[in-house]
């Protein structure tokens, strides 16, 4: 017995508890209807439940008043009128509560007193409702940054699920300023934007959405207390601030790196010396001039000195024509003077070939000679004056009687020379080409174009001392044919005049006891430049 | 003989697939096509609070019962729901046709059109549901049958708010209980 006693206090209690907790939002909503609405009785459904209540500001019974209710022509019904007194506002209200409210049809509410009708209205109840404050609203920091994550429950309502729509209120904690989001049917929200490492206060209240069912807001929760996320960006900003920093300077060392000799030209500039004009002058001489000046006898200095007013001549042995046949010793001699050129071959003149050239053996043993003075052209620059198989230089005669007989001459002219630069190879021939770059080929023009002037003596040179008679040769062009000749040319060979000039040279002399008649007397020696 | 019998059989065959064919819709769950339906209704509402002239003369309209008690409806069964709710859009069809026929305003006119015609997409949205129960109840028009299920009117606002009423309660109660949309939801 005890125990049913004590079961049954225990139903009573939690039955009294949930009686309390209904009555205060019910308190609050008619509380807060009393403020909001202005209709003179006020109705709102709660659970389901239509109540209607109006105020009384005299001190009343509720006895004394009346309240009917009818839907759908059917006859009226009676409600049972209860009083509150509100305990904030010390306000009396009479209300009543339908115990099985009609939905989606108009009510016809009427409430008497003492027989009169004091308010009426006509409403439907589906448009009137009043939902308790969603339940179990939570606050969560979700994993990201200025993020929370808000849920709660909707309030338990059948049939209304999909009607509801809620609005969340968001603060900073002890601030005023707050945001509202709203949400339809979902009972959960992320909020985005926030501050980090904030506290932040969450409101909810919903609402029916006013298609099937309208009504109040409903009363807002308690708020919920919620922490963001710690700002993570600062390690992040030091990072990408240290990442930027090492690129540029990578870039910038890049930079400096390829144009660091502009840079150092600017900066540090080089002093200019003359070193690279003075080989050896710093060196070897240490700054002594005089004594590099002594050391280097170049021919850079040689030539840009001009010691002689005259130029020097160079060597040169001239063939002068021998007519073989009618002639007999018709001989010119032509002094040639020829412009030292570093870069020609080493001309020397024999005395020249008498008629005796054309026989070919002769050709032939000129040709060797010529052949292995090529082989050796060292020999050829150091030696000139001993050595008697020396190139040949042929000039070509002006005054020939025949014109054919001019052309004639001038290709016998140019024979021997051909000659001897044939069996060169055409490599020399062609060098001996560029080197002779004043020479002109007049191959048929019988005419010599050098300005060269000859003067000899007509037939005997007397034989001099070791003097010597230099001519100084000033030619700007002589025409000459040093093409390559073919083998029917060298063949013709021995059939054409030799031409020679000889200078008096007595080096020459011994050396070529072909020569026969020619004088060779007379010695000449030319002063070369050291080539 | 043999070709008969296979032509008849073949044919069966045809009659049995375009039956199954035909029968099966994909059942309509969405809510927001009612939604949609019951919003043109207010705005017929809205409209005729807003006529001035040629708004449909007085005639009295036979409407369904719109009262929804929750109580009740936990303990009624669909099938007998969506008898409820066949009759009664049946109903609404032929009352605001009638209206219709009285109305020169324009707007409203074309208001009602377009109730009319939700109306029978709502007849197709309760086939695709399997709730077509009660083809055979179309009432006549001139009968005034004193049936527990529906209720008088007097005028064409009064039409309208009911047609609002019966649309947002019973028929959105029935489609939200539909066992074919309860399949899919759990």
């Amino acid at each position: 017995m005890t125990k049913m006693s004590d079961r049954l206090k225990i139903v009573f209690m939690l039955c009294l508890a949930f009686v309390t907790t209904g009555g205060q939002h019910f308190e609050s909503k008619v509380a807060q209807l009393l403020q909001d609405e202005t209709e003179d009785i006020k109705c709102f459904v709660e659970l389901k439940d239509l109540t209607c209540f109006w105020e009384e500001e005299e001190e009343r019974n509720n006895l004394q008043y009346t309240f009917t209710y009818s839907y759908e022509n059917k006859n009226k019904m009676a409600c049972v009128v209860s009083s509150l007194s509100l305990l904030a506002s010390n306000k009396t209200v009479f209300f009543c509560k339908l115990p099985k409210t009609p939905f989606f049809t108009t009510l016809d509410v009427q409430v008497f007193r003492d027989g009169r009708m004091l308010y009426s209205r006509s409403l439907n109840a589906e448009n009137y409702l009043f939902l308790d404050p969603p339940r179990n609203l939570t606050v969560l920091s979700s994993g990201k940054e200025g993020q929370l994550n808000v849920s709660w429950l909707p309030p338990l309502l059948k049939y209304m699920d999909d009607s509801m729509i809620y609005e969340v209120r968001y603060a900073v904690e002890g601030s005023n300023m707050g945001k509202v989001e709203v949400i339809k049917v979902s009972t959960m929200l992320v909020l985005l934007g926030l501050q980090s490492d904030t506290r932040y206060k969450v409101w909810v209240r919903v609402k029916p959405d006013g298609v099937a069912y309208k009504g109040y807001w409903s009363a807002w929760t308690e708020p919920v207390l919620g922490v963001t996320q710690p700002s993570d960006l600062d390690p992040l900003i030091m990072v990408l601030v240290l990442f930027i920093g090492l690129i540029l300077c990578l870039l910038s060392m890049t930079v400096i790196l390829s144009h660091h000799k502009f840079l150092l030209k600017k900066l540090w500039p080089d002093i200019p010396t003359p070193e690279h004009k003075f080989p050896g002058l710093f060196t070897v001489c240490k700054g002594d001039f005089k004594e590099w000046m002594s050391q280097n006898n170049s021919s850079m200095w040689g030539r840009s000195v001009q010691v002689y007013t005259e130029e020097l001549p160079s060597p040169l042995e001239v063939l002068s024509e021998v007519s073989l046949t009618s002639h007999g010793t018709s001989q010119r001699e032509e002094r040639k003077p020829v412009e030292e050129d570093e870069e020609k071959e080493s001309e020397r003149s024999d005395s020249g070939l008498t008629d005796r050239w054309r026989e070919p053996p002769q050709a032939h043993w000129l040709m060797e000679q010529l052949r292995a003075l090529q082989e050796n052209p060292q020999s050829l620059s150091q030696s000139l004056l001993v050595q008697s198989h020396d190139t040949y230089v042929t000039l070509n005669q002006n005054s020939q009687g025949d014109g054919e007989r001019e052309v004639d001459d001038v290709f016998e002219e140019t024979l021997p020379l051909q000659t001897l630069f044939t069996t060169t190879g055409t490599t020399s021939l062609s060098t001996s080409h560029s080197d002779l770059g004043s020479l002109q080929q007049s191959s048929g023009s019988g005419r010599l174009s050098s300005q060269s002037s000859f003067e000899y003596p007509n037939q005997t040179w007397p034989p001099k001392g070791p003097g010597y008679t230099y001519m100084a040769v000033a030619d700007s062009g002589v025409s000459m044919d040093y093409s390559p000749m073919s083998s029917s040319r060298i063949t013709e060979l021995g059939r054409h005049r030799m031409y020679t000039n000889d200078y008096k040279n007595e080096i020459f002399l011994h050396k070529w006891p072909l020569f026969g008649e020619h004088n060779k007397s007379g010695s000449e020696s030319c002063m070369g430049p050291v080539w | 003989m043999q070709t008969f019998t296979g032509l008849v059989s073949v044919l069966l065959v045809f009659l049995w697939l375009g039956g199954n064919l035909v029968s099966p819709l994909r059942p309509i769950c969405d809510l927001r096509v009612l939604d949609h339906f019951v919003r043109e209704a207010r705005d017929s509402e809205v409209i005729m609070r807003g006529c001035r002239g040629g708004c449909g003369a007085m005639k009295s309209y036979f409407v369904p019962l719109t009262s929804v008690d929750f109580a009740v409806l936990e303990h009624m069964d669909v099938n007998g729901q969506a008898v409820e709710v066949q009759t009664g859009l049946s109903l609404l069809d032929q009352a605001l046709s009638n209206a219709m026929k009285t109305v020169s305003n324009s707007p409203l006119a074309n208001a009602l059109d377009n109730n009319i015609s939700n109306i029978h997409s709502l007849g197709q949205i309760l086939h695709s549901l399997d709730l077509q129960q009660a083809r055979s109840t179309v009432l006549p028009d001139d009968s005034a049958p004193a049936s527990t299920q529906t209720q008088e009117v007097s005028s064409l606002p009064e039409l309208l708010q009911v047609q609002s009423s019966f649309l947002r309660g019973k028929v959105r109660l029935l489609l939200s209980a539909a066992p074919a949309c309860q399949r899919q939801n759990s």
